[in-house]
C-alpha cells in the first residue's frame, strides 16, 4: 500500500511534467495544424540555457526558467518566421518535414559546440532536495515543476479562453480565411502561438537541469511522449493535454513497477491505442 | 504561377556540386611520404557520441606520439619519429552515428574508397560485428578497443584482435569481489543480486554473463531491471530494486543514464549494501565532478583511471596530449583500450618488418606486447583476438576518487562497506 | 490524360530500367563500390517510400508505421538463414504474409481514427512494437541477429565480395514496386483509392467500399516494405530493433517520399535521389570530422528544399518540364499552353 502511493506520487509527478513540456506542442498543433518535431530540442536548447546560466553565472534555475522561456519565444518565433511560414497551405507534412530537418540541425548543432557531455548542474536552490509526508518521500524539484506546470498550463487555458487575443486565437484555429475577415491578424497570431508554445517548453527546459543531467539528446523521449499527450487529450484541448499527461505518468509509473520497467513505454503507448479506439477525437476531443 | 527565375537555384547547384563530387571524394595527396593509412569508425553522432569522440581522440594521441618524436613518453617507439624506418600512420575518420548499418557502409567505404590499410573501432558491439566483417573479408586487420561482446572474439576471425577485456571476464571478478566481501566484512551475508542494464547489446551481454558468473558463484539474482536508454525517469526502475532489495547491485548503465540512476537512487532513499559497475557511466572521469559526493562509495571495474598513476608511470605524459584533445578530460578504461590498439599495432608493423596484413597479423598472435598503457603492462592475443593479459581492478569511489580495493596485490585502500546510507553522508 | 502520353511516359520508365540495368556495365561504376553502394540504397529507398507512397500518397494515410512491416520483413529473412539456418527465402515469404496479417490488423481499428489521430496511432505501434521486439526472447531481443558466413549466391542472397548481385537484387525490388504501383495508378483500384483520399464520403456514396480499399492497399503496401526490410538485413548483415524497426526508420519511409512528392509515381524516386546522396555524400565528406557537420549541413539543406519548393521534388521537374513546353511551344510560335 505504501509503495502504491509513492509510485502514484512519482508518476504524478512526472506526468506533470509531462504536461508542461506537452503544452506548448498542444497549442502549436491546435491552432496551427502544424506537427513540430523539434519541440524536444527546443526542451534540450532551454536545459541549455538554464544549465550554461547556472554553470556561468551561478544563476538558480528557478529564475533561469524565465530565461529559457524567453529564448525559446525566441526560437519558436523565429521557426515560424524563417521556416513554418513559407510551408503553410503547401502539401500536408510539409512542415513536419522542415521541422524534421531543423530538429536534426539543433541537435547535432549543440553536439556540435557542447560536446555529446552529459552536464548536471549541482548546488542549486532545489537540487536533492526531500521531504517526509508521512511514509511518502516528496522529491521537492519535482514538486516545483509540478506546480509550475499547472500554473503555466492555467495561464495558457486562460489565455485562450478568456483574453480577446484568446478568442483570436480561438477563431484563428477554427477558420483561418474567416478570421481574416474579421480583421485578425492571422500571421501575427501564428507568429505568437508559436513564440508561446516555445516560451512554456522552454520554461519546462529551465527548471529540468536541477534534477535531469543535459546532453544533445536528452529531448528525444520527451517529444515522443508530448506528441502522444497531444493525441491522447484531443488535438487543440489543452484540459486535455494535461489530463492526459497525468493518465500516462500514472500508467507509466505502474506498469514500470507492477508489471516491468521494460514494459512502462509500451504500456504508455498502449494506453494510447485503447484509448483512441474508445474515444476517436481523445479525451476532449470533439 | 511558376515563377521561372526561380528554378534554377544556388542550392540546386551546390546539390548538383556535391554529387559530382561523387567520383571524387577527397582523399588527401599521400604519395610523397611513407604512410599508412588507418581508418576509424566510431559513433561520433547519436547517444553514445560522448564515448565516440574520446575514443577518437584515443586514436589521434597514439599517433601523434608514434608519428612524432617523443623522448620523454616511455612507450615503445615513441622515442623515435615514425616506426619501420619512418613510416607514420594517417587516420581517415568515420562516423557510424551508433548504427550497423551506417558502420558497415562506412567500413566499406574505408576500404575501397579511402583504401586503408586497417580499421580501428567501432566502440558499439553491434556495430563492430558487421564493420570488422567487412575488414575480415578484405583482409584488412581490425584493431578493437573497447566493444565488450564476448561473441565478437568467438568466431575465429584472423585480423580481428581486441585490447579490452570481456563482460564474461568482468562478470566473474564481480563475483569474486562478492566472495571477498562475505569472506572479509563482518555481517556481509551477500546472497541476492540485482541487474540494471539498458537494454541494448551492451547490457545485454552484460546481464547474460552477469547471470552465468552469479550462478556459478551461488549467488541469486532476485531482480532483473532492463531499461530503455535515454529514458524520462527511471523511478519505476529504481523503485522495483527498492522494493526487492537485493544485497549486491550489478550495474551496466551508460553515461547520462547512470547519473540518473544515482539521482534517482538518492531521491528514493535507497541503496544495496555493495554496488558494482561494468566498464560505463560509473568509470567515466566526469561522473565523480558531474554527481560530486553522491557517486562515493559506489564499485565497479576500472582498466584505468588518472589515480593509477604510481603503476602505470607512462600513462602521464600520454594523457597530458589525450587532454588536449578532450577539453581537459583524461582517459577512461574504454578509450584507453583504443590508445592501446593503436601502440601494439605499431609494435607488430616494426616487428613483422613488413606491411603485409596476414603477416603483421601472424606476428601480433605470436608476441607479447609490451603496453605501458594497459594496467597489466602487456598484451597477447589469444585465438580469436581476444587479449588474454587484460585486467582490470575493482575500484570504489572515494571522496571523488577512485580508489583501489580487489584485489588485495593491487588494493591501495579499504572498501567502504556497506555504501553509506544517503542520509548519513 | 490521352493515350499517347501514357506510352510517352512507360517507355520513360523503360528506357531508365535498361539504363540502371547496364549500369554495372561500366567498369568505372562496378569498381567504384561507395557509388555502387548509394546506387543500391537509392533503389532500395525509393521502393520502400513507394510503398508507403501506396497508403501515405495514393491513400492519404499518413502512417509512421511501416518500419513496423519493414522489420518484420528483415526479421522474417534474418532468422530463416540466423535461428534456422536456412536460405533467406522462405522467411522473406513468411516475413511478407506476416506483415500483410499485421498490417490489417492494426490498421483495422486504426482506420477508424482521422487525420492526426492515426498518424500518432501508427507511430505509438512503431514504439510498441519496438520495445517488444528488444525484449521478445526468440527473435535475439536487444542482442539482435547477427549473419553467420554462408555460401553466396542467390539461393542464399548473400554476396560478400561484389555488390553487384545486390545491386541487381535492389533494382528487382525497385521494378517490382514501380512496376506494382504504375499498374495500380491507372487501374481502378488506384481511383477507389484517390477516391477515398479525395473523400470518404464521396467515394462511399459513389458505392466504394472505404475500408476494403485501405486495408487492401495497406495490406499491400506492408508486403512490399517487408521485402525491402528483408534486402536491408541480407543488405547490413545484422537485424536488431533499433536498427530496422525504429521510429527514424518510419521518418526515411515518409521523409522521402514527402521530399520527392507523394501521390506521384516518380516521387519516390526523386526523393530517394536526392535524399540518399546528399545523407551518405555529407557524411563521407564531413562525418569524420566528428561533430555532427554532415548532419547539420543535412539538416538545413532538408529545410531549404521544403521552403523553396514544397510541392517535392517532383513539383519542381513539372514546373521545369512545363517551362520547357511552353518554351517549344512559343518557339513553334503556337498558343502557350496554360497551365492547370
Amino acid at each position: 500500500m505504501e509503495t502504491l502511493l509513492q509510485v502514484l506520487l512519482d508518476g504524478m509527478l512526472n506526468g506533470m511534467l509531462y504536461a508542461l513540456v506537452a503544452v506548448g506542442l498542444c497549442l502549436i498543433w491546435g491552432v496551427m495544424d502544424v506537427i513540430n518535431f523539434a519541440h524536444g530540442e527546443y526542451l534540450m536548447i532551454a536545459m541549455y540555457v538554464s544549465y550554461w546560466l547556472g554553470f556561468l553565472l551561478k544563476v538558480d534555475p528557478l529564475i533561469s526558467l524565465i530565461a529559457g522561456g524567453i529564448f525559446i519565444f525566441i526560437l519558436g518565433a523565429m521557426t515560424y518566421w524563417l521556416i513554418i511560414r513559407y510551408t503553410i497551405g503547401k502539401p500536408p507534412l510539409s512542415a513536419l518535414l522542415a521541422t524534421f530537418g531543423l530538429a536534426m540541425l539543433l541537435k547535432n548543432l549543440c553536439l556540435n559546440q557542447f560536446s555529446p557531455n552529459f552536464r548536471i548542474l549541482s548546488g542549486t536552490w532545489l537540487g536533492d532536495k526531500t521531504f517526509q509526508l508521512g511514509f511518502l518521500i516528496v522529491p521537492v524539484p519535482q514538486l516545483v515543476t509540478a506546480i509550475v506546470a499547472l500554473v503555466i498550463v492555467g495561464l495558457i487555458y486562460g489565455m485562450t479562453k478568456s483574453t480577446r487575443f484568446g478568442w483570436a486565437v480561438q477563431a484563428t484555429a477554427l477558420d483561418k480565411e474567416a478570421a481574416e475577415l474579421m480583421g485578425i491578424n492571422t500571421e501575427r497570431i501564428y507568429f505568437l502561438i508559436f513564440g508561446i508554445g516555445g516560451a512554456t517548453v522552454g520554461i519546462a527546459g529551465g527548471l529540468m537541469p536541477t534534477y535531469l543531467a543535459v546532453h544533445p539528446e536528452v529531448g528525444t523521449m520527451f517529444s515522443l511522449i508530448a506528441f502522444v499527450c497531444v493525441a491522447m487529450g484531443g488535438f487543440g484541448s489543452i484540459p486535455g493535454a494535461l489530463v492526459a499527461a497525468l493518465l500516462i505518468g500514472i500508467v507509466e509509473a505502474l506498469s514500470g513497477f507492477y508489471i516491468a520497467p521494460v514494459f512502462k513505454y509500451v504500456a504508455v503507448f498502449g494506453l494510447y491505442l485503447a484509448l483512441v479506439f474508445l474515444r476517436p477525437k481523445g479525451i476532449f476531443g470533439w | 504561377m511558376v515563377h521561372y527565375k526561380s528554378l534554377i537555384k544556388p542550392w540546386l547547384l551546390v546539390v548538383a556540386a556535391l554529387c559530382a563530387l561523387s567520383g571524387v571524394v577527397p582523399s588527401p595527396a599521400l604519395a610523397q611520404e611513407k604512410v599508412i593509412k588507418i581508418g576509424t569508425i566510431f559513433p561520433l553522432t547519436g547517444p553514445v557520441a560522448l564515448a565516440g569522440q574520446r575514443c577518437k581522440a584515443a586514436v589521434e594521441t597514439a599517433v601523434e606520439i608514434l608519428n612524432n618524436k617523443y623522448p620523454n613518453i616511455k612507450v615503445p617507439l615513441a622515442d623515435k619519429k615514425g616506426f619501420l624506418d619512418g613510416y607514420k600512420f594517417v587516420l581517415v575518420h568515420a562516423d557510424s552515428q551508433g548504427k550497423a548499418d551506417v558502420g558497415k557502409a562506412e567500413a566499406e567505404r574505408l576500404i575501397n574508397q579511402e583504401g586503408v590499410w586497417g580499421l580501428i573501432g567501432a566502440y558499439n558491439s553491434s556495430v563492430s560485428m558487421p564493420a570488422s566483417f567487412v575488414a575480415e573479408r578484405a583482409k584488412k586487420i581490425f584493431m578493437c578497443g573497447a566493444s565488450s561482446s564476448a561473441a565478437l572474439t568467438q568466431r575465429n576471425m584472423k585480423f580481428f584482435f581486441r585490447t579490452a577485456s570481456t563482460d564474461e571476464i568482468e562478470s566473474h571478478e564481480f563475483v569474486e569481489v562478492l566472495k571477498w566481501l562475505n569472506k572479509t566484512q563482518k555481517n556481509a551475508n551477500i546472497k541476492t543480486l540485482g541487474l540494471i542494464y539498458e537494454n541494448s547489446v551492451f547490457g545485454k551481454h552484460a546481464a547474460e554473463e552477469a547471470k552465468k558468473a552469479a550462478a556459478a558463484g551461488g549467488f541469486e539474482v532476485i531482480t532483473d531491471v532492463p531499461f530503455t536508454p535515454g529514458a524520462t525517469n527511471l523511478d519505476s526502475e529504481v523503485q522495483t530494486m527498492k522494493s526487492k532489495n537485493p544485497d549486491a547491485l550489478f550495474g551496466a548503465v551508460l553515461g547520462a543514464d547512470y547519473a540518473l540512476m544515482v539521482k534517482t537512487m538518492k531521491k528514493m532513499n535507497w541503496n544495496p549494501k555493495v554496488s558494482l559497475n561494468y566498464c560505463s557511466g560509473y568509470q567515466d572521469p566526469v561522473i565523480a565532478k558531474q554527481l560530486g559526493p553522491d557517486a562515493n562509495f559506489f564499485m565497479g571495474s576500472t582498466g584505468y583511471s588518472p589515480q593509477f598513476s604510481k603503476m602505470m608511470p607512462a600513462v602521464a605524459e600520454v594523457e597530458k596530449i589525450f587532454k588536449t584533445k578532450t577539453g581537459g578530460v583524461p582517459y577512461d578504461s574504454d578509450s584507453i583500450q583504443e590508445s592501446v590498439a593503436m601502440f601494439v599495432l605499431a609494435q607488430a608493423i616494426e616487428k613483422a618488418r613488413s606491411l603485409d596484413p596476414e603477416t603483421v597479423a601472424k606476428t601480433l598472435y605470436a608476441n607479447t606486447w609490451t603496453s605501458p598503457l594497459s594496467l597489466s603492462g602487456k598484451v597477447a592475443f589469444a585465438p580469436g583476438g581476444q587479449n588474454k593479459l587484460s585486467l582490470s581492478i575493482i575500484t570504489q569511489l572515494q571522496g571523488g576518487e577512485y580508489k583501489r580495493i580487489f584485489p588485495k596485490e593491487s588494493a591501495d585502500s579499504k572498501a567502504v562497506f556497506p555504501i553509506t546510507a544517503w542520509d548519513k553522508r | 490524360m490521352n493515350h499517347r502520353a501514357l506510352k510517352r511516359k512507360d517507355l520513360f520508365w523503360l528506357a531508365l530500367v535498361v539504363l540502371l540495368a547496364l549500369m554495372p556495365a561500366v567498369s568505372a561504376v562496378a569498381t567504384n563500390t561507395f557509388l555502387m553502394h548509394v546506387l543500391i540504397l537509392i533503389l532500395l529507398f525509393s521502393a520502400m517510400a513507394q510503398t508507403w507512397n501506396i497508403i501515405g500518397g495514393y491513400g492519404g494515410q499518413t502512417s509512421f508505421g511501416h518500419s513496423v512491416f519493414f522489420g518484420i520483413g528483415a526479421y522474417g529473412a534474418g532468422m530463416a538463414v540466423v535461428t534456422y539456418g536456412l536460405s533467406p527465402w522462405p522467411g522473406i515469404g513468411i516475413g511478407m504474409v506476416a506483415a500483410a496479417a499485421v498490417a490489417v490488423l492494426i490498421s483495422y481499428p486504426c482506420f477508424k481514427l482521422s487525420g492526426h489521430y492515426f498518424a500518432i496511432a501508427t507511430f505509438a505501434i512503431v514504439e510498441i512494437f519496438h520495445r517488444m521486439f528488444l525484449v521478445w526472447y526468440w527473435v535475439g531481443g536487444a542482442l539482435g541477429l547477427d549473419y553467420p558466413v554462408v555460401e553466396q549466391g542467390l539461393k542464399n542472397f548473400m554476396w560478400y565480395d561484389t555488390k553487384t548481385g545486390y545491386y541487381y537484387g535492389a533494382l528487382a525490388l525497385f521494378v517490382l514496386v514501380f512496376g506494382i504501383v504504375r499498374f495500380l495508378e491507372s487501374h481502378r483500384f488506384g481511383y477507389y483509392l484517390r477516391a477515398v483520399r479525395e473523400g470518404q464520403e464521396t467515394a462511399e456514396s459513389l458505392g466504394v467500399n472505404s475500408q476494403a480499399i485501405k486495408l487492401t492497399a495497406m495490406a499491400l503496401s506492408a508486403a512490399l516494405a517487408a521485402m525491402c526490410g528483408a534486402f536491408f538485413g541480407q543488405y547490413n548483415l545484422r537485424v536488431d530493433p533499433s536498427m530496422v524497426m525504429s521510429l527514424d526508420m518510419s521518418m526515411k519511409f515518409v521523409l522521402v517520399t514527402i521530399l520527392g512528392g507523394a501521390g506521384t509515381l516518380a516521387g519516390p524516386l526523386l526523393g530517394a535521389a536526392v535524399l540518399i546522396p546528399l545523407q551518405e555524400y555529407t557524411r563521407a565528406l564531413w562525418g569524420g570530422l566528428g561533430g555532427g557537420v554532415d548532419l547539420i549541413v543535412f539538416g538545413v539543406l532538408i529545410i531549404i528544399i521544403v521552403i523553396k519548393q514544397p510541392a517535392g521534388i517532383s513539383g519542381m521537374v513539372r514546373d521545369i518540364a512545363k517551362h520547357i513546353e511552353r518554351r517549344r511551344a512559343a518557339a513553334k510560335g503556337g498558343t502557350s499552353i496554360d497551365a492547370p
